[in-house]
């Protein structure tokens, strides 16, 4: 299956998964680690052990931080 | 340059307030000249981190929200957060959990005084931006 994946603020990827492909499978695929990202289908987000089953996927990066460490 | 007026910077110190002890975080919109930019529109968005005190994290959809807000009518600037207890720089934190080239971070510090400083992340370290009230 063809997925369009949108990173918000980078690229968009036209990739080719197959039924085994979960979306933290997709975030590898573009370069991000899934701990830094966020995956939404429709705006809302995904669990990213889910397998994939839609045709089109956004990718958010995550902004955080913080003052001190943990 | 970093720009944003004196009624921005306050009402980011109202909120850093208003939020103390966690901290507080949003989305910064407003167009580029260049490498400059100036701040137009400012969106406060939840901090979802498990310890906001020292720590913030945007909630993703509220994140996403306010940025397709912003580029419906201007461009995306940066994002801001809070340091209620200072310091006006960026931590080893941020540092380490930066993820947008390209953008302002901008860290509104409440201590030893109230300060706003902007930053640019290349991927690897952060460096200070001149901030401009206007």
């Amino acid at each position: 299956m063809d997925v369009t994946v949108d990173v918000v603020g980078e690229d968009t990827h036209e990739l080719t998964v197959d039924a085994e492909t979960t979306y933290a499978d997709l975030v590898r695929e573009t370069g991000w680690s899934p701990q830094e990202v966020t995956v939404l289908v429709d705006g809302t987000p995904v669990p990213e052990d889910q397998r994939v089953t839609v045709d089109h996927v956004t990718i958010l990066r995550l902004i955080k931080g913080g003052s001190q460490r943990a | 340059m970093f720009s944003l007026s004196a009624d921005q910077r306050r009402w980011l110190f109202e909120r850093a307030e208003h939020g103390a002890p966690r901290e507080v975080c949003g989305v910064l919109g407003g167009y580029w000249s260049g490498n400059d930019a100036t701040v137009t529109t400012l969106i406060s968005v939840s901090n979802t981190a498990a310890e906001p005190r020292i720590r913030y994290e945007l909630e993703p959809q509220a994140q996403l929200r306010a940025i397709e807000s912003i580029e419906e009518q201007r461009e995306l600037i940066g994002f801001y957060h809070s340091h209620p207890c200072g310091p006006a720089e960026p931590s080893e934190t941020d540092k380490r959990l930066a993820t947008w080239p390209d953008v302002v971070y901008v860290i509104v510090s409440l201590e030893p005084t109230q300060t706003v400083t902007a930053w640019d992340w290349d991927g690897h370290e952060f460096s200070k931006r001149n901030v401009s009230i206007i």
